[in-house]
């Protein structure tokens, strides 16, 4: 019985997304929000930031500190196929993390944002 | 004869509305999104700090070292790519696959840079390059 019920609907589903095609692709690995909410400012050593998030993607020195940055890309592809008339729409965002170090070596401050959450798969290159 | 009408008329009118599409791609590629002069009108140069520009924008991409203080960098791209095959509207005839392709690609990247002093205040801030979007057009000559 529920076979078939749910047949139709796969496929309906199944003419529906025909041509359409869904790609992804990512840089670096996830920086975990544990890991960041871990960090305390005026405590954590720089040898606990390595533990926590493993080496940096980059180390630059800024206003004579260390900044310890990580960041992760995310790509979205959403592809709509009609043989005749193609429409394809890549959108790509990062998660950036700065930990700024004293001389000391202890964290003076963490940046962090993370624009990935709301990265979605799009079709229609047209418009924002 | 009135039958034979009435079957191929959608036919013909289908081909008709399909043909000024035939073998076109269009593709769009953006970075991160667009900053604008809106966004950022809460700057004070002097007063705000770079946390409170964080706070709204979010993280900038890189953050670099001068000699007057500490550039913070956002940057954002966006592309957009137009092709026609002209070659599609042979392919039924023929038993080749003929192109004639015609594309273009625009390009436009910004980025917006913040200049802040040794306390993290922003004292200058500015558009590196505000380039209108590029438009969708194949035309490449």
């Amino acid at each position: 019985m529920i076979f078939r019920r749910t047949l139709p609907l796969l496929m309906l589903l199944t003419i529906l997304l025909q041509g359409c095609a869904f790609s992804r692709g990512t840089l670096g690995d996830d920086i975990r929000p544990e890991a960041v909410a871990a960090i305390k400012k005026a405590t954590t050593t720089k040898a606990e930031v390595l533990s926590l998030l493993g080496a940096p993607d980059r180390l630059l020195q800024v206003n004579g500190r260390d900044v310890f940055q990580y960041y992760r890309y995310d790509a979205k592809v959403g592809s709509l196929l009609l043989i005749v008339l193609n429409f394809s729409r890549l959108s790509i965002k990062s998660d950036d993390l700065f930990v700024i170090l004293n001389r000391e070596g202890i964290v003076e401050d963490v940046i962090s944002s993370k624009r990935t959450e709301g990265l979605e798969f799009r079709f229609w290159p047209f418009g924002d | 004869m009135k039958l034979c009408l009435s079957w191929f008329a959608p036919i013909l009118l289908s081909t008709v509305i399909c043909l000024p599409f035939a073998g076109c791609s269009v593709v769009r590629i953006t970075l991160n999104s667009p900053i604008t002069q809106e966004d950022v009108a809460f700057i004070v140069p002097g007063q705000t700090t770079l946390t409170e520009v964080i706070t709204k924008l979010g993280t900038p991409d890189s953050i670099t070292d001068s000699y007057t203080g500490v550039v913070a960098t956002y940057r954002f791209l966006d592309m957009k790519y137009s092709r026609v095959n002209f070659g599609w509207l042979l392919r039924p005839w023929t038993p080749v696959d003929p192109d004639l392709i015609i594309s273009r690609t625009g390009l436009g990247t910004d980025a917006f840079e913040l200049l802040c002093d040794s306390d993290w205040v922003v004292t200058h801030q500015s558009f590196l390059r505000h380039l209108s979007g590029p438009r969708f057009n194949p035309y490449p000559f």
